[in-house]
């Protein structure tokens, strides 16, 4: 299996009171709580830790969009990957993604990424999103009935411009250029492509038919996220679409630490911090016309495997440290118990793609370096065997040798 | 349940709440849903004929994906009244559909007699910020009444007993449907077209309407060359439910006095 390096670039000095006193940290968080000098601190952070990983044996270092958020201050997380492009070697580069439908014309998004692969040597994950209500209806304006038809022929007219060998007209219901010839051409002949997503049965027709890689993209850890990962290979095996676990890509918070007592110690404050600091106002969590009928029916009728309350106290941070680690949302301890509690989550739920999230909140740096080294040493190479006889189109090549050549042969590529 | 094609443009199934005889008059529902057989609609249709189609993407009407800007809306209600026959009607519309029914008094002058605007969306005033109609549930409806809200609104709903989630589809559709004109600000340029309307208009909002201030019925009638204000006193954005009586009868009158013209 691969391992994608993965934080939320969080603001980390966030007043101790933020979470129980704003009304939401999504659309309309005060800007009065983040001083700029703090924020490049907190990108500085967060290159290092990346740069650290690409030295660690990591498949990829993954980069998400989102706006007006103190949870998230990556509004491009383009220009965070041209930083690592120029300053990493091995890893690949996933953006994860852009959300398309936001720009106009969204061959913009074409030439970056295409930039991005040219920079970095090949190394690009085209990650695609259609992006959170917060980021696309409320941030950026865009109609939520119109989001999806928007994505979907940007995604359609970026595809064509990374392919086309000649220049040519398209005429969009949402975009007209009479002269698409995209400078440059990306180095990858085909780029790897993910669409996470949330649940919703259109977007797996969409991945299945094109098979892309799926995300899911939650930090609600397993038990909360088994019955809408099962869902999708449910879907794909009733389509006869691709199986391969490679396919699938999930987000885990990791806390690995010389001791499980080292472990509560050093993680527990910050764990509550990424929960507890991040209330989301309900209205910008549900516009009406984002999730279609259906996908509100599948939502509505889904298997709760978390009582209400459990999911109510995990976002107030009431949980406590082990509660958290009992549910999923956290994967805490020694090598030895997140390896094998990992193994477990990949086999069970078919994940071949595992994004780590290897710093939340306000984690000290020194704990999250250590976090990389602990399980960057002592847990990925012990877990290469997962999946490892399956094909893995869904990650660069050039990634791929690099982090094999330098890592051992079980590292990028699947067994010969 | 009516079938309207317009060729290269789309197939329309429309739910229509028909009652009444005389002259017709065109009542286009709001922007959260079509009020069904309410009392302020039966009262109308007392000496006139009530068409009250239901906006396309609302409750049973299909259609709204075929609608790529505001012009196909007033398009469709075109094509819609003249497939009924009629060639000159009177247009009444609500919140949402005030701003189609301005539009469609824009495009076919000939086909509207006289327009009311009630609590009309289709302007905005950057001095007067109107809140978010799809803001904070308990926002929104502290901002659309005057006083206490009545214990159910008027509705075309019908719960089906098989399915305990058709209430929540059905409001979530309607309001999918109103975010295509509505979202982020609900201003598709009509300030640039009222100016063109030719129909006598009369534009009625409630006084206290927190989702749109009386200001903005102030500009609708200032912008449009033949047209008066009527500000019903103790009623937001639903005039006609918090002052059935004094609607009606504003309503009325105002049409009354043009009859024969």
């Amino acid at each position: 299996m691969k391992f994608h390096w993965f934080a939320q670039q969080y603001y980390t000095k966030l007043p101790a009171d933020f979470g129980d006193t704003v009304h939401s940290s999504w659309v309309t968080p005060p800007i009065s709580v983040a001083d700029p000098q703090q924020v490049g601190e907190d990108y500085h952070l967060y290159l290092r830790l990346m740069q650290q990983a690409d030295t660690l044996g990591w498949d990829s270092l993954l980069l998400n969009e989102h706006h007006q958020t103190t949870l998230a201050m990556t509004p491009s997380p383009n220009l965070i990957a041209a930083a690592l492009a120029a300053t990493t070697e091995n890893a690949a580069i996933a953006l994860c993604g852009n959300s398309l439908a936001l720009y106009n014309p969204p061959v913009r998004v074409a030439e970056e990424i295409a930039m991005l692969d040219c920079l970095s040597g090949g190394r690009i994950i085209a990650g695609i999103v259609f992006g959170t209500p917060m980021d696309t209806a409320f941030s950026y304006g865009v109609p939520p009935i119109e989001l999806r038809e928007r994505f979907h022929e940007a995604r359609d007219l970026i595809v064509r411009a990374w392919e086309a060998k000649e220049p040519f007209a398209f005429n969009g219901k949402y975009t007209q250029l009479r002269y698409v010839n995209t400078w440059p051409r990306p180095i990858q002949d085909e780029l790897p492509v993910w669409i996470p997503g949330s649940g919703s049965p259109e977007t797996w027709d969409v991945v299945n038919a094109l098979d892309y890689c799926y995300g899911y993209l939650s930090f609600s850890g397993k038990q909360s996220a088994a019955p809408i990962v099962g869902g999708f290979w449910d879907y794909t095996e009733s389509q006869n679409a691709n199986m391969n676990p490679n396919r699938m890509a999930f987000t885990q918070i990791i806390c690995c630490a010389d001791s499980e007592k080292e472990a509560e110690a050093q993680y527990a404050d910050a764990v509550k911090y990424f929960y507890r600091q991040n209330p989301t106002g309900l209205e910008f969590a549900t516009p009406p016309g984002y999730n279609t009928l259906p996908s509100i029916r599948a939502n509505l009728e889904r298997a709760r495997t978390q009582s209400a309350e459990e999911r109510m106290k995990a976002a107030r941070g009431e949980l406590s440290f082990w509660e958290y680690d009992e549910l999923g949302y956290i994967i805490a301890g020694t090598p030895e118990r997140v390896e094998q509690r990992v193994r477990e989550l990949a086999t069970d739920l078919r994940i071949g793609q595992l994004i780590t999230c290897m710093h939340v909140g306000d984690l000290p740096e020194e704990v999250a370096r250590r976090n990389n080294e602990l399980f960057g040493r002592d847990v990925i190479p012990k877990l290469r065997d997962v999946w490892g006889e399956e094909e893995d189109r869904w990650t660069p090549k050039v990634s791929q040798e690099r982090v094999a050549a330098k890592f051992g042969q079980g590292a990028g590529l699947p067994a010969a | 349940m009516t079938t309207l094609e317009i060729p290269h443009v789309g197939t329309f199934d429309v739910d229509v709440w028909e009652q009444g005889s005389g002259e017709p008059l065109l009542y286009l529902h709001g922007y959260e849903r079509h009020p069904g057989g309410a009392g302020f609609l039966t009262r109308l249709a007392a000496d006139r004929r009530v068409l009250a189609p239901e906006q396309p993407g609302y409750g049973r009407s299909t259609g709204v994906e075929a609608f790529v800007d505001i012009h196909d809306v007033a398009l469709f209600h075109r094509e819609l009244v003249e497939s009924w026959g009629i060639d000159r009607i009177d247009v009444v519309g609500h919140s949402l559909g005030g701003m189609f029914a301005a539009e469609l008094a824009v495009l076919a002058p000939q086909l509207v007699r006289r327009l009311v605007l009630v609590d009309a969306f289709g302007l905005w005033l950057d001095d007067e910020p109107a809140l978010d109609p799809f803001g904070p549930a308990d926002e929104v409806a502290a901002a659309k009444w005057h006083g206490e809200p009545p214990a159910q609104e008027p509705t075309n709903f019908v719960p089906d007993p098989g399915d305990p989630h058709g209430a929540v589809l059905f409001s979530a559709r309607n309001l999918g449907s109103a975010t295509k004109f509505m979202w982020p600000i609900a201003d598709r340029g009509l300030r640039r077209r009222l100016p063109l309307v030719d129909a006598p208009t009369l534009v009625v909002h409630g006084a206290s309407d927190g989702l749109l201030p009386v200001s903005y019925a102030a500009e609708f009638t200032r912008l449009i060359p033949d047209a008066r204000l009527a500000v019903l006193p103790e009623a937001g954005h639903y005039p006609q439910v918090e002052q059935e009586d004094a609607f009606v009868s504003v309503v009325s009158e105002f049409l009354a006095a043009g009859s024969g013209s």
